[in-house]
């Protein structure tokens, strides 16, 4: 970059000050700045968008991210369902609802078999075909606690289609499916290996604006940067357990502080009170006087000598006084 | 640029600190912006920008109640600056600032009275002129891509929103950017619907599309539907946005966190803060970035020479890109460079004068590139590759992980009952009148208003989470309260009349829209 500046050092520093202080502001309720603690940080893709997009709503009263669900709205609609929704290339999050007259239904059909039973989710993989039920390239299941009703599923394969069941695995094997999903595409993590006849295009050509499609300008090794970028960034929660996952976002980590400071500033009033249509001026400057003839004036109060004329003149201009505060200031 | 705010208008109380959101960006972004475009437009000097305005953002501009909040708001600031401009009058460089803002406020004020407070109007004078492309945005920033069970949900945002627009401006809008970028495969046919001819994804929905785009980013491409996709350019991006690299970081650029409203006595400050003495920013900071943390006194002119540095170094560099693209191409490549609006001014007060440098230094000193709207670009170049993007978006890691994590991932659960109970009510009462009507149509603007994705991204980053989720409970409860009323035939006309003065956006709506 042909930017005219200095040092880089010092500008990555300032950098991350400034952006920590947005982070900061998340977590605290607004006192006074602190020195940041010194962190590591990687850029994350789309993390400044992020924080300028936070600066729209920023106001200094905060709360602590919990996860508090609003209690008065339902906890159920009433239905059996399962939804999936696509979270990126490799993950889907699903949530479901299993109605009580359901389980009760089943525990009357299975008897014994359901208190032997998983309740699992069965995530088929059903890309390109149209979903029977039987036909799914493969599946795989994953048991989930009796309460729980959502759960982020690692599928492992973009560019594929999925369809996810929940049901109960019995002792003999047999899975009964309670409720059907959606079925959703995850998308590719690279460019599509499809390159249609009509516009065949050149793979040299294809590779150098790839990689300044993501700004690594002509150099740089094309589009391995970037990949290696996401799955770094979409790996960085994969060893936490499904569900929180996302606790590995960067803006999350409470930053923990412990730097002590004092700020310490001087303003100086001036105030006082003539003839209510009088005529005053401070340092030459006319002020405005209130209806019973008082005043106040306030400044900042820099270090050195002041000398603060205060010049009042009667109405009919007749009269006039001076007074002259001088007001010396030092800081040590 | 895409201009948006969330729906925060609060009759209910005096001062709202939420509401602050719109009256900054007002002073820090939208004034000086149209400003700028004014002094453009009298000099006669021509240029091109494509700018969303989204519709919550301009039901709140055109709202007569935020409207006369507003003047109160920059009547305030008036007085601080004035008070200000005493204060400092020993501190010479302080001094010149305190003024610098009291000047800026006085123009704000003058800017938004020639416009009788309507800065929806100031934008329509500018693309009336051929000068400014405003394209609309979903109704109220539904994040598309989690909301694919809820298909009906995203034609109303996009239907609800290219009304709203086409009453605004007099015309039907010929773009739109999609909320947060954020792009599924077939939600283009419903644009289509809608009569819109282009929108834009982040550089790998569209290098990740199939079959492979033959130009990269550098050309739009069409979907099945026929409608245009446009890509965005991450290196002209990375040049404003990078927290290492980018522009808004210089030294000499203003320090967003140093604002008197923090800094100065709180006795002093206290009239221009929130009334219970909770410290705002006011907008007046004295400070650059520095470098350090012993800040120092923000210079206007050093930082003004700076942003034009920093402009001719943009346009130099899209320069030395296009003429490389036309090489690799042998075709007229474009750049998309798309912004948060409120990153000019309001995070990086110096934003506008940079992008006022770019244009004049673009129409001035210059052969190489010229600036164009996609609407334009189409017309010239209408043969185009067909390609179905990727999902994708331009938040964290580029899907959808900042709406759809630990914090915020319950709400989906009641914002797809939310949406199946309102696909229900527009098929039972195909042609309802009177009350029946009113409840319907409400319950339609309160889903839209819980889909908002600002709340689940506010709750995503764990700042102010308790205001997004207070909005999000509020809007479901009022259209769950709705459904049940309408369905049990007992509208209660008082507690309705209620939360259509609050939740008062699009007037115009119509619930059919939403099937």
């Amino acid at each position: 970059m042909a930017l005219l500046r200095g040092v880089r050092e010092k500008i990555k520093k300032a950098v991350k000050a400034k952006k920590e202080k947005v982070m900061r502001k998340i977590s605290a309720s607004r006192t006074k700045r602190k020195e940041p603690q010194k962190q590591e940080r990687k850029e994350v893709f789309g993390i400044q968008e992020l924080a300028i997009e936070k600066s729209k709503f920023s106001t200094p009263v905060a709360v602590k991210a919990t996860r508090v669900m609003p209690q008065e709205l339902p906890a159920g609609y009433g239905v059996d369902r399962i939804v999936i929704q696509v979270r990126d290339s490799w993950w889907l999050h699903s949530y479901w609802e299993v109605i009580s007259a359901t389980w009760d239904k089943l525990k009357r059909e299975l008897r014994e078999a359901f208190f032997n039973a998983k309740k699992i989710i069965r995530v088929y993989d059903v890309s390109h075909i149209v979903f029977d039920g039987k036909n799914a390239h493969r599946f795989f299941d994953i048991e989930v606690g009796l309460d729980t009703t959502s759960w982020y599923i690692d599928t492992g394969s973009p560019g594929r289609s999925w369809c996810v069941d929940i049901g109960l695995l019995l002792g003999d094997g047999r899975f009964i499916t309670i409720a059907r999903s959606n079925v959703v595409y995850t998308p590719l993590a690279g460019p599509s290996w499809i390159t249609d006849e009509e516009w065949m295009v050149p793979e040299e050509m294809f590779a150098r604006l790839y990689g300044m499609g993501f700004g690594f300008g002509k150099s740089s090794p094309v589009g391995k940067a970037w990949q290696e970028r996401m799955r770094r960034a979409l790996f960085s929660g994969i060893f936490s357990s499904p569900g929180i996952a996302s606790a590995a976002s960067p803006v999350k980590k409470a930053i923990k502080e412990r730097k002590f400071w004092l700020a310490v500033n001087t303003e100086l009033i001036v105030y006082g009170a003539t003839e209510p249509d009088a005529k005053v001026l401070v340092q030459g400057k006319e002020i405005k006087l209130r209806p019973d003839g008082t005043f106040s004036l306030r400044y900042a109060l820099p270090d050195g000598k002041q000398v603060i004329p205060v010049r009042g003149i009667a109405a009919d201009g007749l009269e006039e006084k001076t007074i002259t505060p001088i007001v010396n200031k030092e800081t040590k | 640029m895409h201009g948006h705010l969330p729906f925060v208008r609060h009759p209910e109380h005096e001062h709202f600190l939420e509401e602050d959101w719109l009256y900054e960006a007002m002073t820090e972004t939208y004034i000086p912006l149209l400003s700028i475009f004014e002094k453009l437009l009298e000099e006669k000097i021509d240029f091109r920008l494509t700018m969303t305005l989204s519709p919550t953002l301009l039901s709140m501009l055109q709202d007569g109640l935020l409207q006369s909040r507003y003047l109160n708001h920059i009547n305030k600031l008036i007085e601080l600056g004035h008070k200000e401009s005493e204060r400092t009058r020993w501190q010479p460089e302080f001094n010149q600032l305190a003024n610098h803002y009291l000047a800026s406020f006085y123009s704000c004020r003058d800017l938004f009275e020639r416009y009788q407070r309507n800065l929806a109007a100031a934008f329509k004078r500018f693309q009336d002129a051929g000068k400014l492309e405003v394209i609309t945005c979903g109704a109220t920033h539904g994040y598309f891509p989690l909301m694919d069970v809820a298909k009906a949900s995203i034609r109303a945002q996009v239907k609800v929103a290219s009304g709203h627009y086409e009453k605004t401006f007099g015309i039907k809008p010929k773009g739109i950017w999609l909320p947060e970028c954020g792009y599924n495969p077939g939600d283009d046919e419903i644009l289509k619907e809608a009569g819109i001819r282009y929108f834009f994804t982040d550089a790998h929905g569209l290098l990740h599309g199939a079959p492979r785009p033959k130009y990269g980013v550098f050309a739009p491409v069409y979907c099945k539907s026929g409608v245009a996709c446009f890509a965005r350019d991450l290196e002209s991006s990375k040049q404003v946005w990078s927290s290492i690299e980018g522009y808004p970081g210089d030294y000499e650029y203003r320090e967003f966190y140093r604002d008197v409203g923090f800094d100065l006595d709180y006795d002093y400050i206290k009239p221009y803060i929130h009334p219970d003495g909770i410290r705002v920013n006011t907008g007046i900071k004295y400070f650059r970035i520095t470098g350090s943390e012993q800040k120092q006194p923000y210079n206007v002119h050093a930082a003004a020479e700076k942003a034009a540095q920093h402009a001719g170094n943009f346009m130099f560099n899209r320069e030395i890109q296009v003429e490389y693209l036309y090489g690799l191409m042998q075709k007229k490549p474009i750049i998309i460079s798309p912004y948060d609006a409120e990153l000019f001014g309001h995070w990086w007060y110096e934003g506008p004068q940079w992008l006022d440098f770019l244009i004049r230094k673009i129409h001035f000193d210059q052969k190489t590139i010229r600036m164009i709207t996609p609407s334009e670009y189409l017309q010239e170049n209408p043969r185009n590759q067909v390609v179905t993007p990727s999902m994708s978006s331009w938040g964290w890691k580029g899907y959808s992980e900042m709406w759809l994590q630990g914090p915020n991932d319950w709400v989906y659960q009641h914002l797809h009952a939310a949406s199946s109970r309102m696909t229900d009510l527009a098929r039972s009462f195909p042609h309802a009148e009177g009350i029946l009507k009113r409840a319907l149509n409400q319950a339609l603007r309160e889903l839209l208003l819980a889909q908002s994705s600002d709340w689940a991204f506010i709750m995503g980053t764990g700042t102010h989470v308790s205001y997004a989720l207070k909005r999000t409970k509020d809007h479901l409860l009022h259209f769950l309260r709705l459904y049940e009323d309408i369905k049990a035939n007992s509208i209660d006309e008082l507690w309705l009349s209620g939360i259509e003065s609050k939740d008062n956006l699009f007037p115009d709506i119509d619930y059919r829209v939403h099937q």
